[in-house]
């Protein structure tokens, strides 16, 4: 651990440049011109890593301006959700509510009103901790990120994105454009539930269920959980065990299915146990609500 | 009946503070002010060799060493006689005994100048010791000596197995009492370290002034200790000392004493000759500064068949961390809470104090009671249910009321109840939250349980008494009259934010028949009013207020005398003061003569134009009772059995303070005493790392206090006034800030029993004990 003489939270100790380009070329050219630099958005996470020197780039390049990342465009496949979207547009935009009622629900429950209008989307999938509230969602939605550089781009499944705790695939010089969700015009339920300390807090465990019925048979179902494992994850094996048993055998198994495929810890959120614990109670809520749900106001997503 | 107590009114601070106007520490700027950082130990338990400065002076800082301060031993809080006071802290020190124990501080031009001049300090550890983090392994055979010797008052003590200081008391024939029980009920509890979270971390700005003198601008609930703590450390004469009244963004007990900081600034503002400003950051204050007690109880009590409360035995081990924040009245207020609970026949008391390598505990509010309510509450509980017998009947029965002896804040304050609003707030509050309906917790099923729990308990209205005992307890104030009959309010006093001062306004309001609109609250210091001990023991109001009624009844009198002379009464008790709506003033009248009228206004000017001199006057007064505040609390919690996650449901919170000066701004802090006894019950706790650090390290990320939206909203939050008087308060009223908080932990605890049938005896109640309760796991 850092010294704690040389941790000053009232300033940024350390210095470095800062550059606000005006369009996304001229941020990549910044990003390639310059070693070690680093991209702002809200500035959320990143503000408090550079003050406690959990990082020390040598520029920062301040993308939260661009207009060209920061739209929401219903297409008629996709909803593409430019990366320097803030997490109260997600809340309150019209698409994001109509077709990715999912997404919307986890934004409504981020953080605080002034972090949620500073808070973007990109910045909370690059930063890529294990407790990051939209990446369930997205990933419940195989979502898809363009990765845009100086030689073009590259599209990664958001499943394949994360590397670790605080790591990503993002290369050197690579910006992430926007997100990518598909949309089926299946009819589904839906349900992100985030078990925390307090109304204000990152989450112990969170749970995203999209579920699509066939009478009562489990017609397609996606599960992704936050906060159990070194990413964000999905419980693709539970799924498809589950897929077209009865709704209640699917709820009475995919608990402990789900239970196989994450690897909680102690932090000084919660202990390993209890987030193994209530992971399952939290899943089982998350597909009765979602099955509610599909009955009540299924959506088509 | 009153004018204006009991009215609402604009606070005078209300605008400044929502349009972020208010001065705090942090906002004072002096022309030519350096900063200053803290020079912080990374170990628990260390000797320091040598430290080179070199390399930050020749940066430009100016650099404060352990060499450079007095040589003193102290107790930053001055609440006790100096016979009583131990004294263990220095400035800066060679022994560091807890990480983020200040060993050096540094000053500088700006901010980041002087961060980087703290990272050129190069300090070496001579040694670096096993810290002792247990108060059990602090006291047991062998453990290395935190402190060897320590001061109490003047004297050389030597401190034996790490106990800073002890307490014993007993009463009555306990054996006999305990034969008598049919009950008997024995249990241990633990209440961890809690972070007080107020919203400003502490601060002070210094300045010497072209005549030598000290001004300090600082964080404190008091300036007058502050001041004094000054003198005694730096060897200042106290008029060569002004400490100011600023603003504070609250305390909980966290500015009670001299935060170390303030004595730090001092130092640099010495050796550097220039104005110094020192302010913690939210790490420093949180992860550094100030912590609660950690307390290791355990309570044996009995009852007999009838239901009659017979004996009760408490041992108390509080673990303080490295140095003494006035640990020693702690464990007497402790026995204090204890003691006026419940009608004990017989009992008995051993508390002891023990030094740990952490962080220095302080009072956090209730200094005691919320921990002892707690561990008392649950026990009588206990032994209701064993009897059968309804808890609220049971407590009715043997609570300390009206007419008994109470001795609230330790063994020399004591006094006789005189007002008890406890019958009626037990009536009124339970048939409001439909107590006989809550149920068994045997006969809850299914995943979400409720359940409803009752605490009960006290605070006193400051520390006063007929004796003079060993706690320092009196106020000041100052009330001037101006020349066009507006009113100056001067006094030491500090406000923490919930409106102390604005109760006083009306005090002095209602005595003078002048809205509060035309009486002013000065900002002093030191230099311009007179003693106050501290805003602290919930005394703000009862004491506190009654200086300025006392003050302003002075004023009056000679405003009638005045009067007298200019209507040409015949004396001064023909006199009849009333508030005039229309003049929006006082006004003087002989009652029946309709044309002998002046106001307040023209009295003020005439004796101006007259040269019959100002009207003003200065008082300091001394309570000599500390009536108990009661406060009821039900609260209605929902338990979900396979998450462990509690919630408010619904709480009814009554409270007896008397007269109620502001009803909004009391029932704010019932609210708010709700708000941080439900985070004692299910949230705070600070632990340590093998090695001392705090695990919290990242502050306010890793350590949660609940928001608004974690609370019940307003609809499910009732609050419930009792209807008394109390004789000794200004116009009856009584203290609140504390008696606001105590009973919620009990009342939450309880509430949770009821609706799952287990007790806990360790705050907090997470939801990842619930669970581990529930399944095992967790
Ligand atoms: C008080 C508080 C409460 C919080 N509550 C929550 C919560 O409830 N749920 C939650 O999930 N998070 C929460 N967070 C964390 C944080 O707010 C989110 O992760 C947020 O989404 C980060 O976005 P940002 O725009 O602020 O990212 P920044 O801090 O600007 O950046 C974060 C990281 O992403 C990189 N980055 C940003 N944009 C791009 C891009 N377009 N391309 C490539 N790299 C990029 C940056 O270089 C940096 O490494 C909270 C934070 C705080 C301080």
């Amino acid at each position: 651990m850092l010294s704690i003489n040389l941790i000053n939270t009232y300033r940024i100790p350390q210095t470095f440049e800062y550059y606000r380009p005006r369009s996304l070329r001229e941020a990549l050219e910044l990003l390639n011109a310059i070693e070690n630099a680093k991209v702002i958005a809200g500035g959320t996470d990143l503000v408090v890593d550079l003050k406690y020197r959990r990082v020390t780039p040598r520029a920062l390049v301040d993308v939260s301006g661009l207009s060209e990342l920061k739209f929401v465009k219903a297409g008629d496949s996709y909803v593409e959700i430019g990366s320097a979207t803030t997490i109260q547009e997600l809340a309150e935009n019209g698409a994001v509510r109509r077709y990715l009622p999912l997404l919307a629900e986890a934004a409504e429950l981020f953080g605080s009103w002034q972090i949620r209008n500073l808070a973007t989307i990109g910045g909370n999938l690059c930063n890529a901790s294990p407790a990051a509230d939209t990446a369930p969602p997205l990933l419940a939605h195989d979502a898809e990120l363009e990765l845009a550089s100086l030689s073009g781009s590259r599209v990664v499944p958001l499943a394949k994105f994360f590397a670790g705790p605080k790591k990503t695939v993002l290369e050197r010089g690579e910006i992430l454009r926007s997100v990518r969700v598909p949309v089926h015009r299946r009819r589904a339920g839906w349900s992100f539930i985030k078990v925390a300390r307090t109304s204000f807090d990152l989450a112990k465990v969170s749970v995203a269920v999209l579920l699509s019925l066939d009478g009562n048979t489990v017609a397609d179902v996606r599960i992704a959980l936050g906060s159990v494992a070194p990413t964000p994850v999905r419980a693709r094996t539970a799924e498809k065990h589950i897929t077209g048993a009865s709704f209640e055998e699917a709820v009475a198994l995919a608990p402990e299915l789900v239970a196989r495929e994450i690897a909680p810890i102690d932090d000084v959120r919660s202990t390993a146990r209890y987030r193994l614990e209530v992971a399952k109670t939290v899943v089982r809520d998350a597909m009765r609500r979602a099955y509610e749900r599909f009955f009540r106001v299924g959506v088509e997503v | 009946m009153y004018d204006f107590i009991g009215k609402r009114f604009p606070r005078h601070d209300g605008f400044i503070k929502a349009a972020g106007l208010a001065e705090f520490t942090f906002d004072v700027e002096v022309p030519g002010m350096l900063y200053g950082r803290i020079f912080k130990s990374p170990y628990a338990f260390a000797k320091v060799g040598r430290i080179d400065t070199s390399l930050a002076e020749s940066m430009g800082a100016v650099v404060l060493t352990p060499d450079d301060v007095p040589d003193v031993l102290f107790n930053p809080r001055l609440v006790s006689i100096e016979e009583d006071t131990f004294k263990d802290w220095r400035v800066l020190t060679k022994t560091p005994r807890y990480v983020g124990e200040p060993i050096a501080a540094v000053a500088a031009p700006t901010e980041d100048s002087a961060q980087r001049a703290l990272e050129a300090l190069r300090v070496e550890f001579e040694e670096v010791y096993e810290p002792i983090l247990d108060p059990f392994e602090a006291t047991s055979p062998g453990a290395r000596q935190i402190h060897a010797r320590i001061m109490r008052g003047r004297r050389w003590v030597e401190v034996r197995s790490n106990v800073g200081a002890e307490l014993r008391y007993s009463e009555g024939d306990l054996e006999a009492e305990e034969r008598r029980s049919s009950v008997i009920v024995d249990r241990r509890f633990h209440v961890p370290r809690r972070y007080h979270a107020q919203l400003e971390p502490k601060g002070a700005v210094c300045k010497i002034e072209p005549d030598g003198t000290l001004t300090a601008w600082t964080t404190t609930q008091t300036i007058h200790n502050t001041k004094i703590m000054i003198s005694q450390v730096y060897g200042i004469p106290m008029n060569r000392i002004d400490v100011r009244k600023v603003p504070i963004g609250g305390g909980f007990g966290s500015g009670i004493h001299t935060n170390l900081v303030t004595l730090i600034a001092v130092g640099l503002c010495l050796k550097a000759g220039r104005p110094v400003k020192l302010v913690l950051t939210r790490e420093d204050d949180m992860v550094h500064d100030h912590v609660s007690f950690e307390f290791y109880m355990r309570i044996r009590a009995g009852a007999t068949r009838e239901g009659e409360i017979t004996f009760g035995e408490m041992e108390n081990t509080v673990d303080m961390g490295a140095h003494q924040v006035q640990a020693y009245p702690l464990l007497g207020a402790s026995l204090g809470w204890f003691v006026s609970l419940y009608k004990w026949r017989a009992l008995r008391y051993y508390g002891r104090a023990v030094y740990t390598n952490k962080v220095p505990s302080c009072a956090i509010r209730g200094y005691g009671a919320p921990e002892v309510t707690w561990a008392v509450e649950t026990v009588v509980d206990e032994m209701a249910e064993e009897l059968k017998m309804d808890p609220v009947e049971f407590r009715l029965k043997n609570y300390r009321g009206r007419g008994e002896i109470f001795w609230g804040q330790g063994p020399t304050v004591r006094s006789v109840i005189r007002s008890d609003g406890v019958p009626e707030l037990m009536a009124k509050c339970s048939e409001l939250i439909e107590w006989k309906k809550r149920g068994d917790p045997k006969s809850k099923t299914g995943r979400f349980r409720r359940g409803i729990g009752v605490g009960r308990g006290f605070h006193t209205s400051g520390a006063g008494g007929p004796l003079s005992g060993a706690v320092i307890d009196y106020s000041g104030a100052i009330v001037k009259l101006n020349e066009d009959g507006t009113v100056d309010y001067i006094t030491a006093l500090q406000d923490h934010g919930g409106g102390t001062l604005d109760a006083h306004a009306k005090i002095i309001a209602e005595e003078l028949k002048v809205p509060p609109s035309r009486i002013r609250i000065v900002w002093s210091g030191t230099a311009t009013t007179v003693y106050d001990v501290c805003t602290h023991a919930s005394r703000g109001v009862f004491v506190g207020g009654e200086a300025a009624r006392r003050a302003a009844a002075e004023v009056r009198r000679k405003i009638l005398e005045y009067a007298a002379r200019m209507l040409d009464a015949v004396n001064p008790e023909a006199l009849r003061v009333t508030y005039d709506k229309e003049l929006d003033d006082a006004v003087i009248f002989v009652e029946g003569a309709p044309e002998k009228r002046i106001s307040l206004g023209e009295v003020a000017r005439i004796a101006w134009q007259r040269n019959w001199g100002s009207i003003s006057a200065s008082v300091s007064y001394r309570a000599t009772v500390a009536p108990p505040s009661f406060t009821v609390y039900f609260v209605e919690v929902e338990v979900d059995t396979e998450t462990g996650v509690v919630r408010p449901i619904r709480v009814v919170a009554g409270a007896d303070v008397g007269t109620v000066i502001s009803p909004e701004l009391a029932a704010g802090q019932l609210h708010g005493g709700f708000a941080i006894g439900w985070s004692w019950a299910t949230g705070d706790e600070v632990v340590y790392l093998r090695d001392g650090t705090p695990a919290h390290r990242l502050s306010m990320t890793d350590y949660k206090i609940p928001t608004v939206l974690d609370l019940p909203d307003d609809e499910n939050f009732t609050v419930v006034f009792a209807s008394t008087h109390e004789p000794f308060g200004p116009f009856g009223a009584k203290g609140l800030g504390e008696s606001a908080s105590n009973p919620v932990v009990a009342a939450v605890a309880n509430a949770i029993y009821n609706a799952i049938g287990v007790r806990f005896y360790e705050i907090p109640i997470t939801p990842e004990r619930i669970l581990r309760a529930l399944k095992g796991g967790g």
